[in-house]
């Protein structure tokens, strides 16, 4: 393994090793103190920094014109003429997106050392900061599209256990289990996709080229890969979960939905280029979810409330104006949008909580209000229009009505109905939780605590 | 010293394995004390044998070897995690009683020894007082799967004259009657559509641990690794009406598990349909989904038994009541169980980082690989699990805690260790999965072939070159 190769590795697997041995020794009855904790995060973040700079100096300044640093660590499993590939790869498109990761987590780490101070689950939110990281950095560095998966299916569980961060309220524990919903019938186009690669053309890996998919083919796997590239990214029809993901403690709200998560969805489908590019279909819907977002988050977050609703509608504008670009081949006009937008939201949610700290600093210093902003350009539509538009982007598009209207409501429907079905033939005096062996020999044994 | 030959022998140690749980069993009923010792120290004993076995066993032929240390461990965590009101004379007895009968059953090559075990096995939950569920669901599907047995095997052996299995491979014995009795003896036994109510049944209204274990015991899945494919490959036409009828379990035990609020039934419904995707892996007659369908045998026995573990210790601690209806807040009592039970979930719904991972994965391509339908709607089914169960973890763990306990201890060192071990194998099993497909995949190989003894080589051959050409087609 050369020098570059153990760098790579070493950059993906820390967060994991980190997260692992803390995990273990926590379930074990230790738990370390939050300035260990923090010292620990920001050394290794830095270790992880100087790292990917380290691999972006080689890859630049290789002679035969950055080659990707790529390590095979041979099958992960394989049975039969199936295997899953456990290869990763930096090269021009992810070393970007490797460093954007490890900069940010480690800025996360740091300002949250102080932001969470004394907060009852300052371990729990590092823990799922380093598996954050781990699972962004496997899926940034993957070079298949079944790791890729793997990283990503981490950092959505690590995304919707910090939306419900603050657990004793129950809003914000409804809303993640609303944002895993929303990821998981969505990254079933994810699966499928890759099982689809898989089954045609033999592999689902796209070092040393991409897989070998008809014209047909490629837009199937395609269309399913941007419906979990949508889910991942918020857009449209799978806004709604966004502003419910606000949820969580600043800081996760900014490296998941102002940075890494929210391009996720982007970063798979510049991986997926070869394929968009073949098709008019694919490319022209690209285009089409990406108008359709940009509008809705252009709309929607000038009749939001609070400060990081409007901070993530902005974002989604902006990652909806990503997918043009993706859309229309402009792929490096993407990533630099990408990187630009990530690093100046993150910057915008961390400041979000002093957001009147610098208000009233910058009233204080121009001895006054500061004067309200010319005419808005939904001025110029007519006052029933405006409030039609007001009342839709209110209700945020109406996409969460729709959602629970068609899908949610009919599901629970039908598995009450389900339930009266199973019931027949059974008192429903004998439907009870019981152990008949606790009963029978101490006597009830239930009890409410509330 | 050096050990004699005839002990590190296979019949010796399978004796040993069987034997010991069962004479713990009737001699807890008559000493009454240190009962918890006991059991483990038998468990351990039949989990060194089940070793040795396992280590004995020639590449290939260890599957039921393999099963036989998974079910020894699984008893010695579930003794270990028995909350302490639980650890009754009858409870160790029950469950010792079913591990010797399951061990049993995995080890036998007869006929005749496998009906006899099929049916001590379910002796304690046919019992009133003792594993018997309140409803009587539960008593009807294991007596319903213990007659279709009965009569399969009573005509196999009258149309052939044989019951050893070995000698009875690739023979269809007894034809499509002994097939269909088979069939309707899995569809009882595993809890499969429409015979499925009675596993939720069994959890709701039975002891958690047994009722875990039994229905781990999977002797529906058995059945047709066991019996089904190798011994009727020539009815290979049938075989995709299996899976249809599992993947439809899985489907509308997923929905149903959507609006369930009694947590035992939710998991008893989420384990099921994940159990009965393992049918549709054994079914897919690919390399792939066999070799997935026995990893996931693995995970699914680990996570729930996990499960229902962690439930049966929050409901000792913090009432039977407990329900998924409203956030209960328990994590701050008892934040390790709220990790283990979420680290269990993740598993089960095949999350990466886990075994479950690599067990669906390979699961999903196989069945798409032959049923393309199957295989569609599998992830399907995997996501509305995984909402459900993510669900139940949220209402019991998270939320406003709850007040009016004055001590309330989250695991116990016992209960700590042993879940640790678990959690570990299900994660290191994730990031090294490998060691254990390796092995399962070699077990493919004997089941593969015993599926394709009926088919002509030349299908076979010109399946293969089809398969070659559509992957290469650009």
């Amino acid at each position: 393994m050369s020098t570059a190769q153990a760098i790579l590795t070493l950059v993906v697997m820390a967060p994991g090793v980190v997260f692992g041995t803390l995990a273990l020794l926590w379930l074990l009855g230790w738990t370390p103190g939050e300035r260990l904790l923090s010292w620990i995060t920001g050394l290794m973040f830095s270790a992880c920094t100087l790292g990917i700079a380290a691999l972006a100096w080689i890859v630049i300044s290789a002679p035969n014109g950055s080659a990707p640093v790529a390590v095979t660590f041979g099958n992960w499993f394989a049975v039969g003429d199936y295997h899953f590939p456990l290869v990763l790869i930096a090269d021009r498109l992810s070393l970007p997106f490797l460093a954007l990761a490890a900069v940010l987590s480690g800025l996360i780490g740091q300002f949250s050392a102080t932001y969470l101070h004394r907060e009852p689950g300052f371990l729990r939110f590092f823990l799922l900061l380093h598996l954050f990281a781990f699972g962004s950095l496997l899926a940034f560095a993957a070079a298949s599209f079944d790791l890729l998966a793997a990283g990503w299916e981490m950092v959505g569980i690590t995304s919707v256990l910090l939306i419900g961060f603050f657990q004793l309220r129950p809003a914000p524990v409804e809303n993640g289990l609303r944002v895993f919903g929303v990821y998981r019938a969505c990254d079933i186009g994810l699966l499928v996709g890759i099982f689809a690669m898989h089954h045609w053309a033999g592999t689902a890996s796209f070092y040393g080229g991409f897989p070998a998919l008809t014209r047909t083919q490629g837009i199937i796997v395609c269309l399913l890969l941007l419906i979990a590239a949508s889910g991942k990214a918020a857009q449209v029809p799978f806004s709604g979960w966004l502003p419910r993901a606000m949820e969580g403690p600043t800081p996760s709200s900014a490296i998941f939905y102002g940075a890494i998560s929210i391009h996720a969805g982007a970063y798979l489908l510049l991986r997926a280029e070869p394929l968009l590019a073949r098709s008019v279909v694919t490319s022209g819907l690209v285009i089409s979810i990406g108008l359709a977002t940009a509008a809705h988050g252009a709309i929607v977050g000038r009749a939001s409330a609070d400060a990081k609703t409007s901070l993530a509608y902005a974002t989604l504008t902006q990652v909806g104006i990503v997918f043009i670009e993706i859309g229309l081949g402009w792929r490096w006009i993407a990533v630099a949008h990408i990187l630009g937008n990530a690093t100046v939201r993150t910057m915008q949610f961390l400041r979000a909580p002093s957001m009147l700290h610098d208000y009233h600093q910058m009233h204080s210093a121009i001895g006054g209000e500061v004067s309200t902003a010319g005419r808005q350009i939904e001025d110029l539509l007519p006052e029933r229009v405006q409030l039609w538009l007001y009342r839709w982007a209110f209700d945020r598009g109406h996409l969460d009505t729709i959602l629970d209207r068609w899908v949610i409501d009919p599901l629970v429907q039908l598995s009450a109905y389900l339930g009266k079905l199973d019931r027949v033939g059974i008192p429903w005096t004998t439907i009870r939780p019981c152990n008949v062996a606790s009963v029978s020999l101490h006597g009830p044994t239930g009890q409410r605590g509330d | 010293m050096s050990i004699p030959q005839w002990v590190l022998g296979g019949p010796f140690l399978t004796t040993v394995s069987v034997a010991v749980p069962w004479t713990v069993a009737i001699l807890v009923t008559v000493y009454r004390r240190h009962m918890r010792i006991l059991a483990c120290m038998a468990a351990l004993t039949s989990i060194a044998a089940s070793a040795v076995l396992l280590g004995e066993a020639p590449k290939g032929e260890s599957l039921y070897q393999a099963l036989m240390l998974l079910f020894s461990c699984l008893t010695f965590g579930a003794t270990l995690v028995l909350p302490r009101r639980d650890c009754t004379i009858g409870t160790i007895g029950g469950i010792l009683f079913l591990q010797g009968s399951t061990l049993l059953a995995y080890s036998t090559g007869n006929l005749l020894v496998l009906l006899t075990a099929w049916l001590l096995s379910i002796i304690p939950f046919l019992w009133p007082g003792w594993f018997r569920a309140r409803t009587w669901r539960p008593l009807a599907g294991l007596l319903f799967s213990s007659l279709a047995l009965a009569l399969a095997i009573g005509l196999i052996s009258a149309t052939t004259g044989v019951i050893s299995i070995n000698s009875l491979r690739g023979r269809s014995p007894g034809g499509a009657a002994a097939f269909a009795l088979l069939v309707i003896a899995v569809i009882f036994r595993k809890g499969i559509l429409p015979a499925h109510a009675w596993v939720a049944d069994a959890a709701e209204s039975g002891p958690a641990l047994p009722t875990a274990l039994l229905l781990n015991g999977h002797f529906g899945a058995l059945l047709v690794a066991k019996l089904i494919v190798p011994l009727f490959p020539k009815v290979d036409s049938l075989f995709p009406v299996v899976s249809y009828i599992a993947i439809t379990t899985a489907l509308y035990v997923a929905v149903r598990a959507l609006g369930e609020n009694s947590p035992r039934r939710l998991l008893a419904f989420v384990a099921l349909s994940q159990s009965a995707c393992i049918l549709s892996g054994l079914e897919s007659r690919t390399a792939q989904g066999i070799a997935g369908a026995l990893v996931h045998w693995f995970v699914v026995a680990v996570s729930t038994v996990g499960l229902f573990g962690i439930l049966r210790l929050l409901e000792v601690r913090f009432g039977e009541n407990l329900t998924a209806s409203k956030h209960l807040g328990l994590a701050e009592h008892a934040p390790r169980l709220a990790v283990s039970f979420a680290v269990f979930s993740l598993a089960l719904v095949g999350l990466p980082g886990t075994l479950g991972f690599c067990s669906q994965d390979l699961l999903i391509h196989g069945t798409l690989t032959s049923h393309p339908l199957t295989g569609l709607l599998l992830p399907i089914a995997t996501a509305m699990n995984a909402v459900s169960i993510f669900r139940l973890f949220t209402r019991l763990f998270l939320g406003k805690r709850r007040t009016g306990f004055t001590v309330m201890a989250d695991a116990l060192p016992r209960e700590r260790w042993i879940l640790a071990v678990a959690v570990l194998f299900v994660v290191l099993g994730g990031l090294f999965p490998n060691a254990i497909v390796v092995r399962h995949s070699a077990e493919t190989d004997i089941v593969e072939e015993a599926i394709h003894t009926s088919a002509p080589v030349e299908q076979l051959r010109a399946d293969d070159a089809r398969r070659a050409a559509s992957a290469r087609r650009p």
